[in-house]
Order: structure tokens, then sequence, then C-alpha cells
């Protein structure tokens, strides 16, 4: 099988080199016809996201030439001043599809066990079968990609566990409270990360929201967009009483709430847990707060150590994920060496039947007519013991162990052993011409 | 029929059957066997079933239930204790935690196999109905008190781990603190109850039945004693509105009581609730 890919990832480019790259759900629609006629693709597929823009492509003749596809996707995108070949890496065969298989698996990606690629791969090979590019390996492909990206997700934990801090605090929310629906969270302060987590929040579902900001019309425009209420910024200590979770986010060179205050409020809510996530640099909660009871406080560097060892602990899943690889590689060569073997068997049958029934016709005249059914039946035999051995060893092959190497060096010892050809001709033609 | 052999064969199975159960449940916690997880539990359900045919089989081979001494009624419990986290487990899909509660039946189920002795000399009063309602209430209270201090325990250990920002493996295999408190409140207010029930029942029973009966008996005073603490626990959350923490260490300093109760008071202290 003749499988190439061709990609610039964030392993070998910078973004500004990768946005060049970047292709469109159109322009990958209009581009692959386009690599399949000019380029002599069988097949191809083109994955497209931020961090990766990859070709994979099953040759239509013997060769391909991965210089000329690589200036064929620069030539597209009119890239030519700020991308080069060099930007690109190649893999062909086992290789490319091994790779395919870790980008599904999230291992290639910039944050290990990123769980939308698989998606995104879906994505590139639904338009190459929009785009009529797709075939019969490029379908199994797809069959054993996404069989990949499901079983890593299923059997490993590499998609596991925040790797965002405002990810890692949502984390940490749900590990203290039940069930988010029923809870409340006050957003101090309208900061970046600070909006992210409540925007990670909502997305969890929280009961309610309330947001506090000194500028009162900056905390009225994050209300409009995700829900909940504005409070004014002196009523934060008050609030506390009515919210599980509160994230802080504001810069002040003094804290903004004090241990005294929060003992007083735990009183007042009947020491119900409060949940306080302190992202504002100098920190806004003076941490002796974090030592009354039922008072969970945490500031950056806590959450940070969440995101360290979750990533740590995606990285130790790697092993179990190559494990995977393995397992779908070889399933796929098996399938492969079926493609493979099946019409090679029959057309070394058809080959030696060719030869066999046209000797019998120049030298049938040399036998008395009685004797002719005798002389069919002989030959045969001599035909079926003749294939009887390779036929076995190539089946045996892809039955037991399916490693593909070996059988498929066996299949091309065999086509060119016995001058079997790839439309299956060769063997009758050569036959055609002996003596 | 002589079911005794049967009855000697699951004596022994049984604790095995528990050893292994806790060893699979504490690998798949504390290890990374998915293999093991997927046996956890099927294998639960074939322990806990083995249990209920030991039970079975023990009643009708020696003519009565087994709660006639405190190591039958020690089978007894880690049946119920089983039987209470399985259906836990099933409902909630959470079997982070059976390693923690199934290990506190395999204790219990391993005392009993070890120390149980067959009696044939059941006297009248062991048939009475009414002391089936008083026994099935007391095993019911202890079951559901033994899981409220397992999900305490659970809950200190969580609480200590999130509040020191360690983030281990507590952190990512238990569920949250508030599922834990709740399922250890639900335990500890039915298992108020129940003893409640059991020690009514006994009160108006146990003077009538035994000539003997003494309202200082050690087991009813400890028991009383334990009643006296989840009842105070309950209080100060109801009232004071005590949460958390505060809550989850005196359900396990009562439970220290009913584990003292079954067995310093059970072993040491005769009274006419001892039945030997």
């Amino acid at each position: 099988m003749n499988l190439h890919s061709i990609g610039i990832s964030h392993h070998t480019a910078a973004l500004e080199v990768r946005e060049r790259m970047w292709l469109s759900d159109d322009e990958i629609k209009a581009t692959l016809p386009r690599l399949k006629e000019q380029q002599h693709l069988a097949e191809c597929v083109l994955v497209s996201t931020c961090n990766r823009t990859e070709l994979y492509g099953v040759a239509g003749g013997d060769a391909v030439d991965e210089a000329a596809l690589k200036r064929f996707l620069i030539d597209a995108k009119g890239a030519n001043s700020s991308v080069s070949a060099d930007h690109f890496v190649a893999a062909h065969a086992g290789g490319a599809i091994a790779h395919l298989f870790r980008v599904a698996a999230g291992v290639e990606s910039m944050v290990i066990g990123d769980v939308q690629i698989l998606g995104q791969i879906k994505e590139g090979f639904n338009l190459a079968k929009e785009s009529g590019t797709m075939g019969p390996v490029m379908n199994r492909l797809m069959q054993s990609t996404l069989h990949v990206g499901k079983r890593v997700r299923t059997e490993t934990s590499i998609c596991e566990g925040a790797v965002s801090v405002s990810y890692a605090a949502v984390e940490l929310a749900s590990k203290i409270y039940a069930d988010l629906a029923k809870k409340s969270v006050l957003l101090i302060g309208a900061g970046e990360t600070g909006e992210l987590t409540l925007r990670h929040l909502v997305g969890r579902g929280i009961g309610q929201v309330k947001v506090a900001n000194r500028t009162r019309e900056r905390a009225e425009a994050l209300v409009a967009a995700m829900g909940g209420t504005v409070i004014d910024y002196e009523e934060i200590v008050d609030a506390l009483r009515s919210v599980d979770i509160v994230v802080t986010s504001v810069t002040s060179p003094s804290y903004i709430v004090q241990p005294e205050e929060v003992q007083k409020v735990m009183r007042q809510r009947s020491n119900n847990p409060l949940f306080i996530i302190d992202i504002g640099l100098p920190r806004n909660v003076n941490p002796a707060a974090g030592r009354i009871e039922n008072v969970f406080l945490y500031d950056i560097d806590a959450l940070s150590t969440i995101v360290d060892r979750n990533l740590d602990r995606r990285r130790g899943e790697i092993p179990k994920v190559t494990r995977i690889i393995r397992e779908e590689l070889i399933s796929f060569f098996r399938w492969q060496n079926a493609l493979e073997v099946g019409p090679t068997i029959q057309e070394f049958r058809e080959s030696l039947e060719a030869i066999r029934s046209q000797e019998v016709m120049r030298n049938v005249n040399r036998f008395k007519p009685e004797d002719r059914e005798l002389l069919e039946l002989v030959t045969r035999r001599i035909v079926n013991k003749i294939l009887h051995g390779p036929t076995t060893v190539l089946k045996q092959g892809t039955e037991s162990h399916g490693y593909s190497a070996e059988v498929l060096n066996r299949v091309k010892a065999l086509r060119e052993l016995f001058g079997i050809s790839r439309n299956g001709e060769g063997g009758h033609e050569k036959g055609g011409h002996e003596d | 029929m002589n079911l005794q052999p049967v009855v000697l064969f699951l004596l022994i199975l049984v604790p095995v059957m528990y050893a292994g159960l806790t060893t699979v449940y504490g690998l798949s916690f504390f290890g990374d066997y998915p293999r093991l997880a997927r046996i956890k539990t099927p294998a639960l359900l074939v322990t806990v079933t083995l249990h209920c045919v030991y039970l079975i089989v023990r009643t009708f081979a020696f003519d009565h239930p087994p709660i006639t001494s405190v190591f039958e009624i020690m089978t007894v419990l880690a049946a119920s204790i089983a039987i209470g986290y399985t259906y836990i487990e099933l409902r909630t899909r959470a079997s982070a935690t059976g390693f923690f509660i199934l290990f506190l039946a395999f204790a219990f189920q391993t005392a009993s196999s070890v120390f149980i002795r067959p009696r044939f000399d059941i006297p009248e009063y062991l048939h009475s109905i009414v002391l089936g309602f008083h026994v099935s209430a007391a095993l019911l209270g202890y079951t559901a008190i033994s899981l409220s201090a397992a999900y305490g325990f659970l809950y200190l250990m969580l609480y200590h781990e999130i509040k020191s920002s360690r983030f281990g493996l507590i952190y990512n295999r238990l569920p949250n603190l508030e599922m834990l408190e709740t399922m250890s409140h639900k335990a500890e207010v039915f298992g108020f109850v129940a003893l409640g029930v059991a020690i009514v029942i006994g009160v108006i029973w146990l003077p009538r039945v035994f000539h003997d009966f003494s309202y200082w008996d050690p087991k009813l005073v400890g028991t009383l004693v334990i009643w006296c603490l989840y009842a105070l626990a309950l209080g100060a959350k109801k009232r004071l509105g005590w949460q958390g923490r505060k809550t989850m260490i005196i359900t396990l300093v009562a439970f220290c009581f009913v584990f003292l109760s079954m067995t310093v008071i059970n072993l040491s202290l005769s009274g006419f609730h001892s039945f030997h």
C-alpha cells in the first residue's frame, strides 16, 4: 500500500507559519479534488486545525513525489513567502498510519490528551467523503482512527483531569459540591481568567451567578453575556453569606477579604462550605481565611499544582496509548494483508491454470481420446499441489500473527517469482510465451 | 439431610471470598487495573449471594437463625453491610468507596468464621418473633451506623486532602465531599431510628422474658450511650448548624463506642443479654 502523509504542526512550525497553512472547510473541499487529479492520488484526506495541517494520500501509481505534494499545498495557500518545505514532515505506509493514530489519540497535541482533535479528524474524513476523494483504504483508515480515539478515551485516562487553571478550579468545585446546579457563584472582578472560570462554571450548569466589579458597566456586560445579576462592589462581603463559590481576580494592593469577615460569614451561613478561588495577583483574600473550617481557599499556585499533576498523569498514560495504537496497527495491517493476499492467491491460481490449460490444449492430440480425461485430471492435480504450499503459507500469515512486513514480503516474492502483475495478467502472458 | 459439611465449607469460603473481594476493590482503588475494575461488581454480587446462602443453610442446619451469639450476629452484620453497600453501588454506580466498606464486612466475617461455635441448646425465647424484630432493628441500626462511619472516615480523608492541597489518590478516586457527607448523614439517621426501635422493643419485651433483667445490663447501657451520642450528633447538626468535619468526627467517635460494645462488652462483661 502506498500511503503517505505530509504535515505541518506545532512540533515543526511556529503559529505564524501554521496559520498560513490553515485551511477552511471550503478550501479543503476545493483542494482535495485538485490534489487527487494533479498529484495522481487515488484517495486523499486533509485535516486542518489551529495546530496542524496534514495530508493523507494513497498513491494512484507506484510512487508519490512528496516534495511536489508539499509545493502543491504551499502554492494552494499562496504561502511561499512564509512557509517552506522544511516546515513539513513526511511519513509513509505504517509510519503515516501510526502518526494519524497518535494524532487521534491526542498524544501529538499541544496539550496532551486534547479531546477536540478526534472530532476534527472525523470532520476531515467527512469533507473528503463530500469531495469524493475517499476510497477503500481511507474508509478503513477512518474506522481504525476513530476506533483508536474511542479506545484511548475509554481505556486510558489520557483525557482526564483539568489542564488549565480555570478548569482546575471547576474540577475542584465538583470535588466539594455534588450538584453545581444547586450552587451559586460570585465573581469579583471581571479579569480574563476569572471570566474564563465563570464560563466553565456556567458550562457545567452552575445554578446562580453574581458578578461584582469596580466598574459596574463591565460587570453588566458580562452578566448580559452569561446571565446572572450584578451586585455593588461594596457588598461583596455581605454576598459571601449566600453564595457557595467565590472567584476573585481584582487588582488590589491589599486583601479585599479578611479572615475575621469570613469567620463571621461562616457563622451566618450555618457553616456551609465556602469555596474561594483567589486568582488575583497580588492575592485578594488573606490566606489565613483558608484555615477556617469548611472554607476551601485556593490561589493560583494551588490550582497550578492540580494542572501539573494532571499533565503528569496524562503523560503517564502514553505507554497504554502506544499499546492500543500497536494493536490497532496490527489490525489494520491484517486487513491490508487480507486485501493483498486474497487477490494474489486468486491471480496465482488463474496464472497456473492458464499455463495448464494452454499446455493441455497444445498437446492434447498426442494422447488417445480415452486418455484425455485422465490428462485433464492429472494436470489439474499437479497444479493444485503446486498451489497448496504457497497458498497455505500466505493464508496462515494473515490469520495468525498478522505481522505485515513478513506477509507483504511473501506476497511480493510470489508475484515476482511467478510474474504475476498487479492486474493479474502477467502470469498468463508469461505462460503463453514459454517454449 | 446433613447440612453441616456445607456450613463448614461456606464458613471457610465466605471470608476467603471477602478477602478476594476486598483485594480486588483495593487494587482497583490504589492501582490501575482496568480488568479488575470490570470484575468488581460481578464478584461483589457472587460474594453477597454466597453469604446469603451461607446464612440460610446455617439457619436450617442448626434450626435457628444466626442471632444467638455475638459471632453469629457478626456474620449477619457483615452480610447487611455488604448488601447495603451493593445497593449503594448499584444505585449510584460509584464503586470507589467499596474497598473501605467491604473491608468492614471482611473484618466482621473473618472474626465470625474464626470464633463462631454451633449451638443446639436454644432457649425458647430465642425463637420469639418479637426477638426477631428486636435483633433485626438492632442489626439494621448497626449496619447503617457502620456505613455512616465508613463514609465519615472517607469524608475526613478527602477533606484533609483538599484542605492541604495534596490532590493525591484519595482526591482522584473518591466522590465529592457533599455526597460523602449526605451518604454518611442518611445512614446515620437511618441507624439512629433503627437502633431506637431496637431499644424500645428491648426495654418493653426483655423484662417480660428475663427474670434477671436489669437496666444496668452492660449491652443495654452501651447501646443507650451510643444512641445518645448519635442523638447528640444529629441534634448538633440540626440545632447548631454543624456541618462537615465536626459532625464526621462525632460520627467516628460514636462508632468507636459501637465497636467497643460489639467486642469488649459482649465478650467480657456478661449479663442477661449474652445468651451463652
